[in-house]
């Protein structure tokens, strides 16, 4: 995995992709509070960009702006631009609709729809698109199998989702964020609640799913981060510290602070 | 030294444990005892209303239940109108209660400002406390004259509408079973709208954050998902409300208008169980105060009867959502 990793990502220091994510002076508050202190990234396409960091670094805040999922609260609030193809999505005017559906989102723990298996990837399509039944059940199909689920459940379709194993809901809620046939697919900490079996399967599908799609993965763990992605972001009380290549973060980084959280000195 | 003390240590020990042991049965026997009082008093009372009934329901059978015959001057008794009464009353109420409690639920729950919530919920638990007879005044004194002024005004728009229209024609009394649904359904909203505040702040934000991600809407977040999440303990709420609504006695009384024809109309008056119970028990000897007793145990058979329908409702959910 080591060098599949350090393979893929090779080519970006020569030409970096152009990128699908640019983040301007991105600052954000939690009812006053300074949680994000002016970010500057770009997040290039087609290629897993790992953000890494202590809890409460703001790391996952930073994910939740790029689906302004923060904005189902009150009294949270982001400022600066974040442009996606070029359009501001902090924007007022720029469409919730199409942003999320341009934009999939993973989230922690698995959490599936209190409905069926199919029900759980059908619902997400339903909303945007009017398909015919052949048509629904193909969509179906096909994002189970980019998820790597559907030879699990092929046979059990009608069942409710909340009988699968961890792992098996964990690619079903992935499943739902691709059957939209979204461009960016964030994944929040998605293997923290999985045993190391279920983690595996789930990186390697990040591993598959990075061929279509732009993935943001927030991660607490290192290994994980250094396996998966092709650029990472360190992160620390809200700053962004260092964005490079994956192989460099992780053994000649550029700054102190980033060097004694991936020896273990702090976080 | 170990061997000398070891006897009675184990004698201790074997002491304490008779002990647990015994206070583990007392303890059992006690619970038992507790959840065994409730059904002996639901099948003494069940039974009792039986047997006080035993004279009119001997007499005439299920005659009783469909006539709606109801003359104690000619000792004639059937129950049909009361029981129509009760159910016509209580369907209204929840019609009218069910939707209204699950927008208060949801506003509180989803869209107000965090500082509204409390007030507003407490309010609302407020309304719960009131006491039925203040319903009753209400009802009577302020709730009836203004329906007596809609009425002519429903006659002509309502009234005209095909195949339900029937359901609102008649003359403006103010007082009938519209009125006495309206009531119960102010009555019953509390109940309803804070079990349903409760289990909507149940449902996990995780949940709710993976629908708004899929682009969701805030009513298909609320539909699709909050909903079929805690569909159990709403219906639950609901039946809550709805038993409430049959049993409910003095408010009705004061506004139902306490008469024994069935009209189509709901503007006309009606009359209801309990109501029927509370008007006339007092004068009531020989086979009316039986016939009263019976229409109680026929208050038991139909919330017996709405109870299962909910259990059954949920068993049918369960199984088309594939558990």
């Amino acid at each position: 995995m080591n060098d599949l990793a350090a393979a893929t990502a090779a080519p970006l220091t020569g030409a970096a992709t152009p990128p699908k994510i640019k983040v301007r002076d991105v600052h954000f508050y939690y009812n006053g509070y300074h949680a994000l202190k002016g970010i500057d990234m770009d997040i290039p396409e087609k290629q897993v960009t790992a953000i890494i960091g202590p809890s409460g670094c703001g790391k996952s805040t930073l994910l939740r702006i790029f689906n302004r999922i923060y904005a189902i609260y009150p009294k949270l609030e982001a400022k600066g631009s974040i442009e996606l193809d070029g359009e501001n999505i902090l924007d007022k005017d720029y469409s919730m609709n199409r942003l999320r559906t341009k934009v999939g989102m993973v989230f922690q723990k698995p959490v599936p729809f209190p409905m069926t298996i199919h029900e759980n990837v059908a619902y997400g399509i339903r909303h945007h698109e009017k398909l015919s039944r052949a048509d629904l059940e193909i969509r179906v199909e096909q994002a189970l199998r980019s998820a790597a689920l559907w030879d699990e459940v092929k046979d059990k379709l009608k069942q409710s989702a909340l009988g699968l194993s961890g792992g098996q809901q964990q690619r079903l809620c992935i499943a739902r964020g691709i059957a939209l046939r979204p461009e960016v697919l964030l994944l929040d900490e998605p293997t923290s609640a999985l045993d190391p079996i279920a983690t595996g399967r789930i990186e390697q599908l990040v591993e598959e799913l990075k061929h279509e799609y732009t993935i943001v993965i927030v991660t607490h763990n290192m290994q994980q981060a250094a396996r998966c992605s092709d650029r990472t972001a360190f992160m620390y009380l809200g700053e962004l510290i260092e964005f490079d290549n994956t192989e460099k973060i992780f053994t000649k980084p550029g700054k102190k602070q980033t060097e004694d959280y991936i020896t273990g000195r702090f976080g | 030294m170990s061997a000398i003390n070891a006897e009675p240590l184990r004698r201790d020990i074997e002491h304490r444990a008779r002990a647990d042991a015994r206070h583990d049965l007392i303890f059992r026997l006690l619970l038992r005892l507790c959840a065994l009082l409730v059904l002996a008093t639901l099948l003494g009372a069940a039974l009792s209303t039986l047997w006080g009934g035993r004279d009119v329901l001997f007499k005439d059978g299920f005659h009783f239940l469909f006539s709606s015959d109801w003359n104690p001057v000619e000792d004639q008794y059937g129950a049909l109108a009361p029981i129509v009464g009760t159910l016509v009353t209580s369907l209204i109420a929840l019609v009218l209660a069910v939707p209204v409690s699950f927008g208060i639920a949801l506003f509180l729950t989803e869209i107000a400002p965090s500082w509204m919530r409390g007030p507003v919920a407490t309010a609302i638990e407020l309304l719960a406390g009131i006491p039925s007879i203040i319903y009753g005044m209400w009802g009577l004194f302020v709730f009836v004259p203004f329906m007596a002024s809609i009425e002519p005004w429903m006659n002509d728009t309502l009234g005209n509408i095909p195949l339900i229209g029937q359901l609102f024609q008649g003359p403006p009394l103010g007082l009938g079973l519209l009125t006495a649904g309206v009531v119960l359904a102010v009555m019953i909203l509390p109940f309803i709208s804070s079990v349903m505040r409760e289990v909507f702040q149940t449902v996990p934000a995780r949940l709710k954050e993976s629908s708004y991600a899929l682009g969701s809407t805030k009513w298909e977040v609320v539909w699709d998902i909050v909903l079929p999440y805690t569909r159990s303990a709403v219906i639950g709420g609901i039946f809550l409300g709805l038993g409430r609504a049959l049993g409910e006695t003095m408010a009705v009384t004061f506004v139902l208008g306490n008469s024994y024809n069935i009209t189509s109309s709901l503007l006309m008056p009606g009359t209801s169980i309990s109501s029927s119970i509370a008007n006339e028990f007092n004068e009531a000897v020989g086979l009316h105060r039986s016939a009263l007793i019976a229409l109680g145990f026929l208050l038991f058979v139909v919330t017996f009867i709405v109870l299962l329908i909910a259990r059954l409702m949920l068993r049918q959910l369960a199984r088309r959502e594939g558990r």
